[in-house]
């Protein structure tokens, strides 16, 4: 049980670390995949 | 899959990470100056008829001197423009219709000229970047000379300004004179009920814009969704590098650094230019945004017409052509 947690700690760890990593490789603005071009508050304009 | 490939695979998410809180954090202090939506952009007179050209600042834009040309010929259409090729455009006697910002980190001012500029910033970029070479020369003098430009154009422009934007940039963009029209980045799907977006919009009542990732892709989604347009051209989109380009030029080469030591080679992706026949390259960022442009550009109701004349972006959803068969007949 103990190994486990270490494991899940470590692999936690280094998720995190990918994950600020990434974070500064990233773009300017988000994309949401499949959610049209523009959403104005009904579906979105395609 | 290719290093670089593995990690575009993963910038969807790294996106949000990056820009959401600061982005949020910025749309929060812009709330109570908010006047004009930029659906009203819509039924302005910009440019006569249904073809929009979108000015990006890739490295093919002084290559291939497209707004030297652009000028020679002219253009009746609309041209929309992002932050970072304004200087460029004004320093051609290009005065575009939208300027387009979206990057919420305080040092995309330098793009509209930061009049109280009194040293070199400690921070490379400006001096590394791709986007507009004259930086890397003089920065202080480019500086001046950009607060020059944007001062005596400013009146004259109006900037669709996402509320992400820095709030450094808006003041600026005020201070020189710009109208501004506003709207949401598109931060997540808005059908969650715990939607990032559909909170923003429920708070400032602004349209939410599909970004693509870059304020390239965010113009051109402007050109078509907002505008209208049924066919819009694109120049300065490279979404890569030119064959020569030293890695220590490239966009993110001090994070890739930091990230994979000596590897950091290994992050860039190659591409053969079909038209052209060069080796162009990519850095996992512009990998990403060349595939989700793509995508977008498989639904986006409009004819797509690149004429950057470089860069990675082709496709069957894209029309290759130079800038005069578009300017001529676009």
């Amino acid at each position: 049980d103990i190994e486990e947690k270490k494991e899940d700690a470590e692999a936690s760890a280094t998720d995190e670390f990918e994950r600020k990593a990434l974070s500064r490789l990233g773009g300017s603005i988000c994309f949401v995949s499949k959610k049209g071009f523009l959403w104005t508050g009904g579906a979105a304009q395609s | 899959m290719e290093l670089g490939r593995r990690i575009a695979s993963r910038l969807h998410d790294a996106t949000f990470d990056r820009i959401a809180q600061v982005g949020l954090a910025n749309a929060a202090t812009h709330r109570p100056h908010i006047r004009r939506s930029v659906l009203e952009l819509a039924k302005l007179p910009l440019g006569a008829g249904d073809a929009a050209l979108v000015v990006a600042a890739g490295p093919s834009l002084h290559r291939r001197r497209s707004l030297e040309r652009l000028a020679a010929r002219g253009f009746p259409g609309t041209i929309v423009a992002v932050d970072s090729a304004l200087a460029a455009c004004l320093r051609n006697g290009v005065v575009p219709h939208v300027v387009v910002t979206v990057d919420p980190h305080d040092r995309i001012v330098r793009w509209f000229g930061e009049p109280a500029l009194a040293v070199p910033s400690a921070d490379d970029y400006f001096r590394r970047q791709e986007m507009d070479p004259v930086h890397a020369a003089d920065e202080m003098a480019a500086n001046r000379a950009v607060v020059a430009l944007v001062d005596r154009d400013g009146p004259r422009l109006r900037v669709a300004a996402a509320t992400s934007a820095a709030p450094s940039v808006v003041s600026r963009c005020r201070a020189a004179g710009m109208e501004l029209f506003w709207w949401n980045p598109m931060y997540d799907d808005y059908e969650r009920p715990d939607s990032v977006s559909r909170e923003l919009h429920r708070e400032n009542g602004l349209p939410c814009l599909n970004g693509g990732g870059n304020v390239g892709t965010a113009s051109w989604v402007l050109a078509h969704a907002v505008l209208g347009k049924r066919r819009v051209g694109i120049i300065g989109m490279d979404f890569g590098y030119p064959p020569d380009t030293p890695y220590e030029k490239t966009q993110y080469y001090p994070e890739l650094r930091d990230m994979l030591g000596e590897r950091f080679g290994e992050a860039f992706v190659h591409f053969e230019n079909p038209v052209l026949g060069e080796k162009w390259f990519t850095d996992p960022a512009y990998c990403w945004f060349r595939d989700v442009f793509l995508e977008m550009a498989r639904e986006a109701r409009c004819e797509t017409f690149n004429c950057t004349e470089g860069g990675v972006l082709f496709g069957p959803e894209i029309k290759t052509v130079t800038l005069e068969e578009f300017l001529d007949h676009g």
